[in-house]
Protein backbone atom coordinates (compact mmCIF):
# COMPACT_ATOMS: atom_id res chain seq x y z
CA UNK A 1 0.00 0.00 0.00
CA UNK A 2 1.04 3.45 -1.02
CA UNK A 3 0.17 4.24 2.80
CA UNK A 4 3.22 2.73 4.34
CA UNK A 5 5.28 4.13 2.22
CA UNK A 6 4.73 7.86 3.35
CA UNK A 7 5.32 6.98 6.73
CA UNK A 8 9.20 8.05 8.08
CA UNK A 9 11.01 7.15 11.28
CA UNK A 10 13.07 10.05 13.10
CA UNK A 11 15.30 9.30 16.03
CA UNK A 12 15.17 12.66 18.90
CA UNK A 13 15.53 11.85 22.53
CA UNK A 14 13.83 14.29 24.76
CA UNK A 15 13.02 14.40 28.57
CA UNK A 16 9.92 15.67 29.84
CA UNK A 17 11.52 19.14 30.82
CA UNK A 18 12.44 19.69 27.37
CA UNK A 19 9.00 19.26 26.28
CA UNK A 20 8.84 22.77 24.61
CA UNK A 21 12.01 21.79 22.60
CA UNK A 22 10.49 19.02 21.62
CA UNK A 23 7.50 20.20 20.15
CA UNK A 24 9.23 23.00 18.59
CA UNK A 25 11.00 20.51 16.60
CA UNK A 26 7.91 18.10 15.54
CA UNK A 27 6.49 21.41 14.18
CA UNK A 28 9.59 22.17 12.43
CA UNK A 29 9.34 19.06 10.69
CA UNK A 30 5.67 19.50 10.00
CA UNK A 31 6.53 22.80 8.17
CA UNK A 32 8.69 20.43 5.79
CA UNK A 33 6.20 18.60 5.45
CA UNK A 34 6.70 15.39 7.86
CA UNK A 35 3.32 14.93 10.26
CA UNK A 36 3.65 13.38 13.51
CA UNK A 37 1.76 10.37 13.86
CA UNK A 38 2.46 7.89 16.95
CA UNK A 39 6.22 7.99 18.66
CA UNK A 40 7.95 9.07 21.98
CA UNK A 41 10.62 9.66 24.09
CA UNK A 42 13.81 8.47 21.37
CA UNK A 43 11.61 7.74 17.88
CA UNK A 44 8.56 9.03 16.34
CA UNK A 45 7.14 8.09 12.81
CA UNK A 46 5.92 10.92 10.25
CA UNK A 47 4.10 11.05 7.89
CA UNK A 48 4.93 12.40 4.69
CA UNK A 49 2.20 14.93 2.92
CA UNK A 50 3.38 18.23 1.38
CA UNK A 51 -0.36 20.08 1.10
CA UNK A 52 -0.59 20.24 4.45
CA UNK A 53 1.14 21.85 7.50
CA UNK A 54 0.42 21.75 11.79
CA UNK A 55 0.95 23.39 14.93
CA UNK A 56 1.67 20.89 17.25
CA UNK A 57 1.07 21.10 21.21
CA UNK A 58 2.12 18.57 23.84
CA UNK A 59 0.41 18.52 27.03
CA UNK A 60 1.40 16.65 30.23
CA UNK A 61 -1.60 14.61 31.94
CA UNK A 62 -1.10 12.20 34.10
CA UNK A 63 -3.26 9.25 35.34
CA UNK A 64 -6.69 10.38 33.08
CA UNK A 65 -9.28 7.33 33.81
CA UNK A 66 -11.29 6.32 30.88
CA UNK A 67 -13.85 8.64 31.73
CA UNK A 68 -11.59 11.49 32.44
CA UNK A 69 -9.77 10.91 29.29
CA UNK A 70 -12.70 10.89 27.03
CA UNK A 71 -14.06 14.49 29.21
CA UNK A 72 -10.43 15.76 28.23
CA UNK A 73 -10.18 14.92 24.33
CA UNK A 74 -13.39 16.34 23.59
CA UNK A 75 -13.12 19.60 25.61
CA UNK A 76 -9.40 19.92 23.49
CA UNK A 77 -11.44 18.67 20.12
CA UNK A 78 -13.90 21.37 20.94
CA UNK A 79 -11.38 23.76 21.29
CA UNK A 80 -10.42 23.07 17.79
CA UNK A 81 -7.56 20.25 18.97
CA UNK A 82 -6.99 17.21 16.81
CA UNK A 83 -5.95 14.28 19.13
CA UNK A 84 -2.64 12.84 17.31
CA UNK A 85 -1.73 10.34 19.82
CA UNK A 86 -0.17 9.67 23.05
CA UNK A 87 3.77 8.80 24.23
CA UNK A 88 3.01 6.82 27.42
CA UNK A 89 0.21 7.44 29.36
CA UNK A 90 1.64 11.03 30.73
CA UNK A 91 2.13 12.92 27.04
CA UNK A 92 -1.09 14.03 24.94
CA UNK A 93 0.03 15.13 21.51
CA UNK A 94 -2.51 17.65 19.44
CA UNK A 95 -2.45 19.23 16.60
CA UNK A 96 -4.82 22.04 14.57
CA UNK A 97 -4.09 23.64 10.90
CA UNK A 98 -1.37 25.83 10.37
CA UNK A 99 -2.27 29.68 9.71
CA UNK A 100 0.57 32.13 9.66
CA UNK A 101 -1.25 34.82 11.57
CA UNK A 102 -1.77 32.75 14.98
CA UNK A 103 0.21 31.23 17.11
CA UNK A 104 -2.21 28.96 19.46
CA UNK A 105 -1.16 28.05 22.82
CA UNK A 106 -3.21 25.28 25.64
CA UNK A 107 -1.89 27.78 27.87
CA UNK A 108 -3.41 30.91 28.22
CA UNK A 109 -2.60 32.33 31.28
CA UNK A 110 0.02 32.40 33.73
CA UNK A 111 -1.67 30.91 36.46
CA UNK A 112 -2.57 27.55 34.26
CA UNK A 113 0.87 27.56 33.02
CA UNK A 114 2.68 27.58 36.68
CA UNK A 115 0.08 24.59 37.48
CA UNK A 116 1.35 22.52 34.37
CA UNK A 117 5.28 23.06 35.32
CA UNK A 118 4.26 22.31 38.91
CA UNK A 119 2.56 18.73 38.29
CA UNK A 120 5.39 18.52 35.89
CA UNK A 121 7.93 18.94 38.43
CA UNK A 122 5.82 16.40 40.89
CA UNK A 123 5.93 13.39 38.91
CA UNK A 124 10.18 13.99 38.36
CA UNK A 125 9.84 14.37 42.11
CA UNK A 126 8.45 11.92 42.70
CA UNK A 127 10.33 9.21 40.25
CA UNK A 128 13.52 10.51 41.60
CA UNK A 129 12.23 9.63 45.61
CA UNK A 130 11.13 6.26 44.00
CA UNK A 131 14.57 5.22 42.81
CA UNK A 132 16.43 6.68 45.76
CA UNK A 133 14.26 4.27 48.19
CA UNK A 134 14.65 1.17 45.26
CA UNK A 135 18.46 1.82 45.65
CA UNK A 136 18.54 1.90 49.44
CA UNK A 137 16.41 -1.61 49.20
CA UNK A 138 18.71 -2.93 46.65
CA UNK A 139 21.42 -1.38 48.89
CA UNK A 140 20.74 -3.50 52.07
CA UNK A 141 19.94 -6.70 50.23
CA UNK A 142 23.00 -6.69 48.76
CA UNK A 143 25.72 -5.65 51.63
CA UNK A 144 25.74 -8.49 54.16
CA UNK A 145 27.15 -10.58 50.83
CA UNK A 146 29.09 -7.91 50.03
CA UNK A 147 33.06 -9.52 49.26
CA UNK A 148 35.28 -8.47 46.99
CA UNK A 149 34.09 -10.04 43.73
CA UNK A 150 30.59 -8.07 44.44
CA UNK A 151 32.14 -4.54 43.63
CA UNK A 152 32.31 -5.97 40.32
CA UNK A 153 28.25 -5.06 40.35
CA UNK A 154 28.51 -2.25 43.18
CA UNK A 155 30.16 -0.01 41.17
CA UNK A 156 27.84 -0.16 38.03
CA UNK A 157 24.66 -0.64 39.61
CA UNK A 158 25.88 2.96 41.84
CA UNK A 159 27.49 5.10 38.22
CA UNK A 160 23.88 4.24 36.89
CA UNK A 161 22.22 5.97 39.85
CA UNK A 162 24.09 8.76 39.94
CA UNK A 163 23.49 9.17 36.79
CA UNK A 164 19.83 8.92 36.75
CA UNK A 165 19.81 11.28 39.70
CA UNK A 166 21.86 13.58 38.22
CA UNK A 167 19.46 14.14 34.88
CA UNK A 168 16.54 14.03 37.31
CA UNK A 169 18.13 16.56 39.41
CA UNK A 170 18.59 18.77 36.03
CA UNK A 171 15.12 18.49 35.09
CA UNK A 172 13.59 20.21 38.40
CA UNK A 173 16.59 22.57 38.23
CA UNK A 174 15.22 23.35 34.55
CA UNK A 175 11.71 23.34 35.22
CA UNK A 176 12.64 25.75 38.85
CA UNK A 177 13.92 28.03 36.47
CA UNK A 178 11.01 28.12 33.97
CA UNK A 179 8.89 28.60 37.17
CA UNK A 180 11.17 31.65 38.00
CA UNK A 181 10.89 32.91 34.47
CA UNK A 182 7.60 32.74 34.23
CA UNK A 183 6.24 34.41 37.27
CA UNK A 184 9.46 37.85 37.15
CA UNK B 1 -18.00 38.01 53.28
CA UNK B 2 -15.70 35.62 53.80
CA UNK B 3 -12.80 34.18 50.74
CA UNK B 4 -14.73 30.82 50.35
CA UNK B 5 -12.38 27.99 50.83
CA UNK B 6 -8.94 30.65 50.04
CA UNK B 7 -10.06 31.28 45.91
CA UNK B 8 -9.88 35.36 46.22
CA UNK B 9 -8.86 36.87 44.50
CA UNK B 10 -9.48 34.88 41.47
CA UNK B 11 -7.88 34.72 38.51
CA UNK B 12 -9.38 36.10 34.86
CA UNK B 13 -10.16 32.63 33.98
CA UNK B 14 -11.79 31.24 37.17
CA UNK B 15 -13.96 34.22 37.52
CA UNK B 16 -14.90 34.62 33.85
CA UNK B 17 -15.89 30.77 33.64
CA UNK B 18 -17.83 31.35 37.09
CA UNK B 19 -19.97 34.18 35.71
CA UNK B 20 -20.64 31.97 32.37
CA UNK B 21 -22.12 29.47 34.44
CA UNK B 22 -23.84 31.56 36.51
CA UNK B 23 -26.09 32.68 33.75
CA UNK B 24 -26.71 28.66 33.16
CA UNK B 25 -25.04 25.35 32.95
CA UNK B 26 -22.94 24.83 30.14
CA UNK B 27 -20.04 22.78 28.27
CA UNK B 28 -16.44 23.24 28.05
CA UNK B 29 -16.76 25.03 24.52
CA UNK B 30 -19.94 27.42 25.39
CA UNK B 31 -17.44 28.22 27.86
CA UNK B 32 -15.12 29.43 25.86
CA UNK B 33 -17.15 31.30 23.67
CA UNK B 34 -18.82 32.91 26.43
CA UNK B 35 -15.77 34.13 28.03
CA UNK B 36 -14.60 35.35 24.69
CA UNK B 37 -17.63 37.47 24.01
CA UNK B 38 -17.83 38.92 27.72
CA UNK B 39 -14.51 40.01 27.40
CA UNK B 40 -14.88 41.67 23.87
CA UNK B 41 -12.33 39.11 22.81
CA UNK B 42 -9.68 39.86 24.76
CA UNK B 43 -9.49 36.48 26.87
CA UNK B 44 -9.57 33.42 25.16
CA UNK B 45 -8.97 30.47 27.37
CA UNK B 46 -6.31 27.93 25.83
CA UNK B 47 -7.89 24.46 26.25
CA UNK B 48 -5.28 23.56 29.00
CA UNK B 49 -5.71 26.47 30.95
CA UNK B 50 -9.53 26.00 30.40
CA UNK B 51 -9.41 21.86 31.77
CA UNK B 52 -6.98 22.91 34.81
CA UNK B 53 -9.33 25.57 35.80
CA UNK B 54 -12.68 23.38 35.46
CA UNK B 55 -10.89 20.63 37.49
CA UNK B 56 -9.75 22.99 40.19
CA UNK B 57 -13.36 24.46 40.37
CA UNK B 58 -14.73 20.74 40.50
CA UNK B 59 -12.54 19.90 43.41
CA UNK B 60 -12.93 23.42 45.37
CA UNK B 61 -16.74 22.40 44.85
CA UNK B 62 -17.84 25.82 43.30
CA UNK B 63 -19.00 23.79 40.27
CA UNK B 64 -20.38 20.49 40.06
CA UNK B 65 -21.23 18.07 36.91
CA UNK B 66 -24.61 18.60 35.30
CA UNK B 67 -26.47 15.96 33.82
CA UNK B 68 -27.40 17.01 30.18
CA UNK B 69 -30.46 16.54 28.37
CA UNK B 70 -31.82 13.46 27.19
CA UNK B 71 -30.01 12.43 24.02
CA UNK B 72 -27.49 14.93 24.08
CA UNK B 73 -24.05 13.85 23.56
CA UNK B 74 -22.83 11.96 26.50
CA UNK B 75 -19.05 12.70 26.33
CA UNK B 76 -19.85 16.12 26.04
CA UNK B 77 -19.67 16.99 29.86
CA UNK B 78 -21.96 20.13 30.97
CA UNK B 79 -21.23 21.87 34.36
CA UNK B 80 -23.35 23.94 36.20
CA UNK B 81 -22.52 27.02 39.61
CA UNK B 82 -23.04 25.88 42.91
CA UNK B 83 -24.10 27.93 45.67
CA UNK B 84 -20.38 28.07 46.77
CA UNK B 85 -19.20 28.98 43.96
CA UNK B 86 -21.98 31.97 43.79
CA UNK B 87 -20.96 33.07 46.72
CA UNK B 88 -17.19 33.53 45.54
CA UNK B 89 -18.53 35.02 42.86
CA UNK B 90 -20.63 37.57 44.58
CA UNK B 91 -17.29 37.81 47.47
CA UNK B 92 -15.16 38.63 44.01
CA UNK B 93 -17.27 41.34 42.74
CA UNK B 94 -17.55 43.29 46.27
CA UNK B 95 -13.52 43.03 46.66
CA UNK B 96 -13.28 44.36 42.95
CA UNK B 97 -15.90 47.07 43.76
CA UNK B 98 -14.11 47.89 46.02
CA UNK B 99 -10.75 47.83 44.28
CA UNK B 100 -12.59 50.18 41.40
CA UNK B 101 -14.15 52.49 44.48
CA UNK B 102 -10.98 53.06 45.88
CA UNK B 103 -9.23 53.91 42.78
CA UNK B 104 -11.66 56.04 41.07
CA UNK B 105 -11.91 58.57 44.30
CA UNK B 106 -8.05 59.39 43.92
CA UNK B 107 -7.89 59.24 40.28
CA UNK B 108 -10.88 61.69 39.47
CA UNK B 109 -10.25 63.92 42.22
CA UNK B 110 -6.90 64.45 40.85
CA UNK B 111 -8.74 65.12 37.81
CA UNK B 112 -11.22 67.49 38.67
Amino acid sequence: MGNHARMERKYHLWFSWQYEQEERWINEMSRQGLHWKRGGVIRSEFERDASVRYTYRLDYQLGLGKEKLQEYLELYRDAGWEFAGNCTQAWYYFRREWRPDEDPQLYTDRESLVAHYMRLRRMITVMLLLNLIIMCLNGIGLLPRANGHLWGIYVPVLAIYALLFLLLGIGIVQINRKLKTISS
Amino acid sequence: MANLKGMLPLTEAFYYILIALYAQPSHGYGIMQEVEGMSGGRVKLGAGTLYTALNALLGKGLIDHYPGPEGTDARRKMYSITQDGRDTVASEMSRLEELLVAGRRIVHSEEA
